[in-house]
C-alpha cells in the first residue's frame, strides 16, 4: 500500500478533506426531506451511512428514498433487523413489497457476511444492517463493498459508536423528541459535521 | 468416423488419491505366481526409488511409509463410468477399453468448431478433474486406443496416416489376449509394420483368423462394433476419499470433480438441474445428507461450486468424511439464456446473489414480506418467497414501521402503561375488534404513545384483560 496515489485515495473517498469539499459531484439519493437534503445533500450512493441512536432510530428518515428505490429492479435488503418491518406500514409509505428482502435471525458473523455480499453484489439498491459492535476493519470492508456495488449502505448503530473512527461517508446522530427526529451531522464526506435539523414525522 | 481415445495410465492410483490434500507415497501391487510385486506407483513413491516390478517387500524396505494397495478393477471400472458421464458432453457414442475411454468425435467435432478446439476443451477439463491421460485420434476405435497407449498425442485422420504411424509399434501392444499374444510370439515378427508387409494370405496361413481380424479392425477394413453405452437416467456418483476430511473447505476439491462430471453429463443430455443432493459418509456416524438448491436451472460447474462452498459452511459434520456422493434425479431441458443475460446483466447478478444468501443462510432465513388483508396487525403480514411480496396500499400511514412480534406486555404505574418511563397517550384510540370467526379474536384499543425519552410507541389495551402491550415502534 505504498504506491497508492493521492488522487486514487480521493476518488475512493478514503481521504477526508475538511472544508474544501470535493470537486466531483458526489452521487447521492435525495432523502425526500427538504431540510435534511439542504444539510447533507442526500444519501451517498456507493458508500456507508451510519445512523447512531439509542434504540435503532432513524428508519422513517429513509422511507422516501426506500420507496423510490423499490421501483428499481434491485433489492432493499434488511439484514437481521431488531424488530419486524411492518409490511402494511411499508406499503402505505409507497414501498413496492416485492423488492423487500429480509434476512431473519443471523449470527453477527453471518450478518456481516451477508451485508458485505449484498453491498458488493450490485443486486441491492439499499442494504440496511443493525450492529451493536463493529470493529473498524469490517467497517472498512463494508465501505469498500458499498463502493463496489454502488448501493446505499445503511448501518444502524448504538450511540456509543460515536467514539470510533469510521470510514463511513456520512454519520448522523438521531434523537427522538416530542417534536420529531432530531438529526445531527457528525461527519459528512467533503465537509465538516455539525449541522442539525428536526424532521417532523 | 474418427475416434478419440483417452488413456488413463494412472487411474488405478488416482482413484485412491482423489481429494487428498497432501501427497503420500502410493503403489498398487500385483500378485503373480505367488509373488507380490509393484505394478504401479505415484510420483512420490517413484522419488523414493520405487518402480514397477519391484517386490513389495523390497519396496517397503525402501520406504516404510509406502501405502501398498491391491488393484481393484471394479473401482477402476466405476471410475471409468464416471469419466464416461463427464465425456457424454463431447460425444453420444462412447466405448470402453481397459483404462481407456473411446469417444466417437467424427460427428461431434463440428459442434465444437473442429478437432483442435475440442481437444483443447478435453485437455482443460481433464486437468480440472485431476487425471493424467494420454490422448490420440484415429479412424477406428482399436487404432485410437492403441495409439493413445503407445504414441500419445498422435492424430491419424486418414487410413494412410494411420498405417504410417502404427508401423513401428510392437506387435505385442496390439492385444492383451494371451492366446493371440502366444501366436505373435510364435511367428517371429516384431512390429505391426512387418506383419502388414506380408501378403494377406501368407499372414492368414501363418497366424490364423484371429490376428487377421484384429488387423482388419485396426485398419477399419471390417466394422468394429462396440456395444453402445447409454448414460443412466439418474446421475449418481460416489468418491471414496483416501484420507479423512475434517475441514469443510477441503471438501471443495472432491466436490469439484463430482460437479464437473455432473455438468458434462448435463451438457450431453441438453439438460440443467436445480437440485443437487450431497451425501457425506463417515466411518461410524450416519451419513450426512443435504441439498444444494439453485435459483435457476444450471449446468455451470464454476457457479455450482461457488454455491457448494457457501452451502457446505452450514453443514455440521459429526465425524470426518470418508466418502462423498452426488445424486441428481430431476432435471429440466436447458434453455439458452445467454441472450437474455446480455440484455439484462443485473438478472444474472441478482440470481447469483440470492442463491449465495440462501445457500449459506438457509431458505427460511432469506424471505420477502407481504401484506395480508386483516385488521389484526399480527395477521396483516406474512413471510413469502423473495420477489413475491405484495403490498396492498392500505393507506395506514398512522401505523408504525416496526412491529413487535409477539406484543410485549407493559407494566402499569398509576394506571398508565410504562416503557422507559410513564407513557403519554397521544391520540384517541383506534379500536380493533375482529377474529371471532377463526378462534383468534381480539378486542383492543390502540394508542400512539410517547415515553419520557421522546420515543413514539404503538401500544394497546386489551379490552378483555385490561392489560397493556407494546406492539410497535415509530422511530
Amino acid at each position: 500500500m505504498t504506491n497508492v496515489s493521492l488522487e486514487k485515495l480521493v476518488k475512493r473517498g478514503a481521504l477526508w478533506r475538511g472544508r474544501q469539499g470535493v470537486a466531483a459531484v458526489e452521487s447521492v439519493e435525495p432523502t425526500g426531506w427538504e431540510s435534511l437534503d439542504a444539510l447533507i445533500g442526500g444519501w451517498p450512493r456507493g458508500a456507508l451511512t451510519e445512523l447512531l441512536s439509542n434504540r435503532h432510530s432513524g428508519l422513517p428518515l429513509l422511507m422516501p428514498a426506500l420507496s423510490r428505490l423499490s421501483r428499481t429492479e434491485r433489492w432493499l435488503l434488511w439484514t437481521a433487523p431488531p424488530h419486524l418491518p411492518y409490511a402494511p406500514a411499508l406499503a402505505a409509505r409507497g414501498v413496492q413489497m416485492e423488492r423487500v428482502l429480509v434476512i431473519r435471525e443471523a449470527s453477527h458473523a453471518q450478518r456481516l457476511w451477508a451485508a458485505e455480499q449484498a453491498m458488493r453484489s450490485s443486486a441491492c439498491a439499499a442494504v440496511m444492517a443493525w450492529f451493536e459492535h463493529l470493529e473498524t476493519a469490517p467497517l472498512r470492508r463494508l465501505q469498500l463493498a458499498a463502493e463496489q456495488g454502488g448501493c446505499l449502505g445503511i448501518l444502524f448503530r448504538p450511540i456509543s459508536a460515536i467514539r470510533q473512527n469510521s470510514p463511513a461517508a456520512l454519520r448522523l446522530r438521531i434523537v427522538p423528541t416530542a417534536a420529531g427526529l432530531d438529526v445531527e451531522v457528525l461527519k459528512r464526506r467533503g465537509g465538516w459535521g455539525g449541522g442539525r435539523c428536526l424532521i417532523r414525522l | 468416423m474418427l475416434w478419440t481415445a483417452l488413456y488413463f495410465p494412472q487411474l488405478p492410483i488416482e482413484i485412491l488419491t482423489v481429494g487428498l490434500d497432501r501427497e503420500i507415497a502410493l503403489a498398487i501391487s500385483r500378485s503373480h505366481r505367488g509373488r507380490e510385486t509393484i505394478s504401479r506407483c505415484n510420483a512420490v513413491a517413484a522419488a523414493q526409488g520405487i518402480c514397477p516390478g519391484l517386490p513389495v517387500q523390497a519396496a517397503l524396505a525402501l520406504h516404510a511409509g509406502l501405502r501398498v494397495l491391491p488393484r481393484s478393477e471394479a473401482d477402476e471400472a466405476s471410475a471409468l463410468q464416471g469419466l464416461a458421464l463427464w465425456a457424454y458432453q463431447f460425444s453420444p457414442r462412447i466405448a470402453f477399453e481397459p483404462l481407456t475411454l473411446l469417444l466417437e468425435t467424427g460427428a461431434s467435432r463440428r459442434l465444437f468448431g473442429g478437432l483442435e478446439p475440442l481437444s483443447r476443451l478435453l485437455d482443460r477439463e481433464l486437468d480440472q478433474l485431476g487425471h493424467q491421460y494420454r490422448r490420440a485420434v484415429a479412424p477406428t476405435p482399436t487404432a485410437a486406443g492403441l495409439l493413445a497407449r503407445t504414441r500419445p498425442g498422435a492424430t491419424a485422420q486418414t487410413p494412410e496416416s494411420l498405417r504410417r504411424q502404427i508401423n513401428d509399434i510392437a506387435l505385442a501392444q496390439l492385444t492383451r489376449n494371451p492366446e493371440v499374444r502366444a501366436l505373435i510370439d510364435d511367428i517371429g515378427l516384431n512390429s505391426i509394420g512387418e506383419c502388414l508387409t506380408l501378403p494377406r494370405a501368407e499372414l492368414a496361413r501363418r497366424t490364423g483368423p484371429r490376428l487377421i481380424l484384429l488387423f482388419d479392425r485396426l485398419l477399419g477394413s471390417v466394422p468394429d462394433p462396440r456395444p453402445p453405452w447409454q448414460p443412466p437416467d439418474r446421475f449418481e456418483q460416489r468418491l471414496e476419499l483416501p484420507g479423512e476430511i475434517t475441514h469443510h473447505t477441503a471438501l471443495a476439491f472432491p466436490a469439484q470433480r463430482l460437479i464437473i462430471t455432473l455438468c458434462g453429463y448435463l451438457l450431453g443430455r441438453g439438460a440443467a438441474t436445480q437440485h443437487l443432493t450431497w451425501r457425506l459418509e463417515h466411518r461410524e456416524a450416519a451419513a450426512t445428507e443435504f441439498r444444494q438448491g439453485l435459483l435457476k436451472p444450471s449446468r455451470d460447474a464454476g457457479h455450482m461450486l461457488d454455491i457448494f462452498r457457501e452451502r457446505i459452511e452450514r453443514v455440521r459434520l459429526p465425524e470426518p468424511v470418508v466418502a462423498m456422493g452426488l445424486t441428481v434425479t430431476g432435471w429440466l431441458h436447458f434453455e439458452e439464456q445467454t441472450a437474455d443475460l446480455l440484455r439484462n446483466p443485473s438478472d444474472a447478478e441478482d440470481g447469483a446473489f440470492l442463491e449465495r444468501l440462501r445457500n449459506r443462510l438457509g431458505d427460511a432465513r432469506v424471505q420477502g414480506l407481504s401484506t395480508v388483508p386483516d385488521y389484526r396487525p399480527e395477521r396483516a403480514w406474512r413471510w413469502c418467497g423473495p420477489g413475491t411480496g405484495q403490498g396492498d396500499d392500505t393507506d395506514e400511514r398512522r401505523h408504525p414501521l416496526w412491529l413487535l412480534d409477539p406484543p410485549c406486555p407493559l407494566g402499569v404505574r398509576e394506571q398508565r402503561p410504562d416503557y422507559g418511563g410513564r407513557l403519554e397517550l397521544e391520540h384517541l384510540p383506534e379500536r380493533i375488534e375482529t377474529g371471532w370467526w377463526d378462534g383468534c379474536d381480539v378486542a383492543r384499543d390502540y394508542f400512539v404513545a410517547r415515553n419520557p425519552a421522546g420515543e413514539r410507541l404503538w401500544v394497546f389495551r386489551d379490552r378483555r384483560s385490561g392489560g397493556w402491550y407494546l406492539h410497535g415502534l415509530f422511530d
